[in-house]
């Protein structure tokens, strides 16, 4: 459903984030996107829903080549990829519920929304979304008062207000303690299996991505020097995506 | 270990044929060239000077020559002794460079800006009798055998023992007229047309109303100008914010746009623009509301722009990674971020504007500043006196309720909804009936109408035209450049003498310091009380007293700009002294040092920077104030501006205006500069 060929973004400092990136991802995959920092993961995830616009190649999405289409178009498209951040970007000084709202404003008109209008069912839909990640009591306190974990699941509430298809989570766990680590994969395994929703997500420990996803890629340098089961990442392999020096660390 | 390179005699010759060349050959570019501008600078200066008007003559045989090139002539000595050095690796103090600077550059301002000590002393009667009126303001009327007096501080005693030893006292005391013109009064009038329309009064006859005095008219001028300039500077900061623009194809050209307008603007002084203003809409309360608010929009806009710069950019991309369009992404994402700031700005800004529209009145017209031209016109001081007590009084709340709630806002706690839904539904409507209730008054008071900001004056195309055709020619150049050195040298005069008056001042207005002890903490207040009242009012109603003391000119300006200076320093220091980190004076303590020694190991290297930074800021104020100054009779680049308003010269008038954005910016950038290196 989602096809990535020959992608290559190089920004304007001439730094070469992509070059040449080509996969799939299948439907109800949880696929894990690994490699070095500043190996090109957050640009690949953001060349996606085209936060980033890409320099060549295509991004095939449901069969659509959403490259190059309008921006008005584009926000369509990205309603259906919700988006999970390492530093949770929530707006800190807004409440808990509006930021989960704000997770419908592809659906509902400007006005309305700008005028912080939102329909009895959106509402309801964010209370019930803020229920499933276990914090519809703190609906109304203001986002920068939670800690660092529960603020990341109101980032999950607000993409699942979206009713994506896709999840990007762009390292969702890199600013969390390894038990919150395992709390939050273990909401997007959830999903995942429960509601079929395919989920990518950019990973930084290894046995995070044995323990939870379905298939991994891995980036060099902007390249694409890995894909296929997290098992067969072998010590060869390891060394060959994070090079010479590295060696396996654990997380717990 | 030193290691002593052999001298290059051919470097210290290089600096000796060009000041800096040396140090430039050396790789220490920037500071051959500092050195280069500095002399080139000085000399010019000193040529100028003596040939306009002989500063510094002294008779040399058949010859007359300015004194002033000996000490530059110490300073390329220093030069030469520096590249000597630096080509062997050493250093040597500038210290002394700095002295010969500074001299060549005080002696110049001291006659430029015709400072008379002598007058200080020589006319110190006149002062007493001004500062006897300032204390003994006309604001109660006695009424004793058929006459009107005012009954002053002494006529209140005397009335207040005849109370108290049971003898009848001398006539009936009432508010004087004079504070009823500054306060405002109740009296019959003409009803307005919705009064007779609601029914409550009767065509043809009068009814009784509150009649705002010219204080009242002032603090509308001031909240509207806020307003206004806040409704305007939201949507036009987008245009100036980098962030926002550099995503629109173009957007940036418009950005670059936006930024040198907004510093052209902000260069000009809202009195300035208050002349301008005039010529379009005519005089009055409402050409003061417009030129407070096209020099507040500018520095709002440029505020909030920056605000919006700095915001983070993480909310923003989580927002757009919804679907989200521009608009909703802009009231999601950006507004909630940069509202607290965005309102302290706006706080901050009605203290400033508030300040200004005590002054715009000198050339507007309107307010509490007309009221001073005209007293002050007719030698009425003890009618002056009132006016400023009472800029002194709102002023002093204006500051202690804006820096109040800012510092609420600053905190950014959250808000908790207390009581009764509905209750606080009444609340909010409560408020925004007042709010509007206000927002009328305010509007009938300040004369606002729209139609005559279409209607431009009959003289305002010529001075758009001449404007853009301003006089460039040698007759005019010479006297506005003259006039603009004298408005710079003032500045510095001032910046200098008042910071030396409030060195000592601030010590005591510091709580860590003399607000401990009981003996000593009155001094605290009483400086602080000094600094505060000073404070708030603004230099150009201060310069009436300085002119009646030591006469009008260009040293009574100064004189005015240093109270101001002496004031706003003052404060600033005694804050930074607060400020010092108790930790060193411990660990110096510990270690055995002497009190003179904790001040000068632990205390000192603490003030010194913000010290600098503070003196620096004042000097960008002064430079401002210092255009304005002559306004009032203080001298300086004012003057020259008001005659050729005056005189409809307008194309004279706009040579005086480019000047002003030109040195305004200049010295910006010079303190800018200043401030990088030492700081």
């Amino acid at each position: 459903m989602l096809k990535i060929e020959n992608l290559t973004k190089v920004y304007p400092n001439g730094t070469h984030a992509l070059n040449n990136v080509s996969f799939d991802v299948q439907d109800g995959e949880f696929l894990a996107v690994i490699g070095l920092s500043g190996s090109g993961k957050s640009t690949l995830l953001r060349c996606i829903n085209r936060l980033v616009e890409p320099t060549s190649g295509h991004i095939f999405w449901d069969g659509r080549d959403i490259t190059s289409i309008p921006q008005a178009e584009m926000r369509k498209v990205r309603r259906q990829m919700g988006m999970i951040f390492q530093q949770f970007n929530l707006v800190r000084r807004s409440s808990v519920l509006t930021n989960v709202l704000s997770g419908r404003l592809g659906y509902v008109g400007t006005l309305p929304s700008a005028l912080h209008f939102f329909s009895r069912a959106d509402h309801e839909k964010a209370l019930s979304s803020l229920e499933q990640v276990g914090l519809a009591e703190k609906a109304h306190v203001r986002a920068d008062s939670l800690s660092g974990g529960q603020q990341q699941r109101v980032g999950i509430a607000r993409a699942l207000m979206q009713d994506p298809w896709l999840i990007l989570a762009d390292e969702p766990v890199a600013s969390l303690d390894p038990v919150l680590a395992h709390s939050i994969l273990k909401y997007l395994e959830q999903l995942n299996k429960e509601r079929g929703m395919t989920v990518m997500c950019s990973l930084h420990y290894l046995d995070l991505v044995h323990r939870y996803a379905t298939r991994a890629i891995a980036l060099k340098d902007g390249e694409l020097v890995f894909q296929g089961h997290p098992k067969d990442i072998d010590d060869a392999e390891f060394k060959r995506i994070y090079g010479q020096e590295a060696e396996r660390v654990s997380l717990v | 270990m030193m290691t002593s390179k052999p001298a290059f005699p051919w470097i210290a010759i290089s600096s000796l044929l060009v000041p800096g060349l040396g140090q430039f050959l050396l790789k220490r570019r920037g500071r051959g060239l500092t050195i280069f501008l500095i002399s080139l600078l000085l000399g010019l200066l000193i040529s100028w000077s003596f040939a306009r008007l002989a500063i510094g003559s002294v008779a040399l045989g058949a010859f007359t020559v300015s004194w002033l090139w000996l000490p530059l002539a110490l300073f390329w000595l220093w030069n030469i002794l520096d590249a000597h050095a630096l080509a062997a690796d050493r250093h040597i103090s500038f210290l002394p460079a700095m002295f010969f600077g500074a001299l060549i550059v005080y002696v110049i301002a001291w006659n430029v800006t015709d400072v008379k000590l002598d007058r200080l002393v020589s006319r110190f009667n006149d002062a007493r009798s001004v500062a006897s009126n300032l204390f003994n303001p006309d604001v109660i009327t006695i009424s004793s055998k058929g006459q009107d007096e005012i009954c002053a501080w002494s006529c209140l005693y005397g009335y207040a023992g005849d109370v108290l030893a049971g003898r009848a006292p001398q006539g009936p005391l009432r508010w004087s007229e004079n504070l009823l013109d500054i306060v405002g009064r109740v009296k019959g009038v003409t009803p307005p047309g919705w009064l007779v329309r609601l029914g409550l009064a009767h065509e043809g006859e009068d009814v009784n109303l509150f009649v705002a005095g010219t204080m009242v008219e002032t603090i509308a001028m001031g909240l509207m100008a806020t307003l206004f300039s806040t409704i305007l500077a939201i949507p036009l900061s987008f245009l100036a914010a980098r962030n926002v623009m550099s995503r629109f194809p173009g957007g940036m050209v418009i950005y670059y746009a936006m930024r040198g307008l907004l510093n052209v603007v902000r260069a000009v002084d809202t009195i300035v623009w208050g002349l301008i203003v005039i010529v379009w809409v005519g005089l009055g309360p409402f050409a003061g509301v417009i030129a407070l608010t096209i020099h507040s929009v500018a520095a709002l806009c440029k505020l909030f722009s920056e605000e919006i710069e700095h915001i983070d950019p993480g909310p923003v991309e989580a927002v757009t990674t919804t679907g989200a369009d521009l608009i909703q992404t802009v009231s999601y994402a950006i507004v909630p971020q940069v509202v607290p700031s965005f309102l302290s700005y706006l706080l901050l800004r009605w203290d400033i504007n508030m300040r200004s529209a005590t002054v715009i009145g000198f050339v507007a017209g309107g307010g509490i500043g007309f009221f001073v031209v005209e007293t002050t016109r007719q030698g009425a001081y003890q009618q002056y006196a009132t006016a400023l007590w009472a800029v002194a009084l709102v002023i002093i709340l204006v500051d202690y309720l804006s820096a109040n709630w800012r510092a609420r806002i600053m905190e950014d706690a959250q808000w908790q909804p207390s009581g009764h839904a509905w209750l606080r539904y009444l609340w909010v409507g409560v408020f925004v009936v007042l709010g509007l209730v206000a927002f009328v008054y305010c509007w009938n008071l300040t004369e606002i109408s729209i139609s005559s900001l279409f209607d431009p004056g009959k003289n305002f195309g010529q001075l758009v035209s001449d404007f853009v055709h301003v006089d460039l020619s040698p007759a005019t150049l010479g006297p506005v450049f003259q006039q603009i050195l004298v408005t710079i040298f003032q500045a510095l005069l001032a910046t200098t003498l008042g910071a030396l008056l409030a060195l000592p001042v601030s010590f005591l207005a510091a709580r860590n310091l003399t607000g401990r002890n009981p003996l000593s903490i009155w001094l605290y207040y009483l400086s602080r009380a000094i600094f505060n009242v000073l404070r708030s009012i603004e230099a150009l109603l201060y310069v009436v007293i300085f002119i009646f003391w030591v006469g009008i000119g260009p040293f009574a300006g100064t004189l005015a700009l240093t109270m101001t200076s002496f004031a706003l320093v003052g404060k600033l220091f005694s804050e930074a002294i607060e400020n010092i980190d108790t930790g060193p004076i411990e660990a110096l303590t510990a270690t055995g040092a002497n009190p003179l020694q904790v001040i000068v190991y632990a205390i000192l290297p603490q003030l010194v920077p913000p010290f600098i930074s503070y003196l620096i800021y004042q000097w960008d104020i002064n430079i401002r104030m210092a255009t304005i100054i002559g306004f009032a009779g203080g001298g300086g680049i004012g003057l020259t501006l008001t005659t050729y308003f005056g005189s409809l010269q307008y194309h004279k008038a706009g040579t005086v205006v480019a000047f002003i954005v030109i040195a305004v910016a200049l010295m910006d950038f010079l303190s800018a500069k200043l401030r990088q290196e030492l700081v």
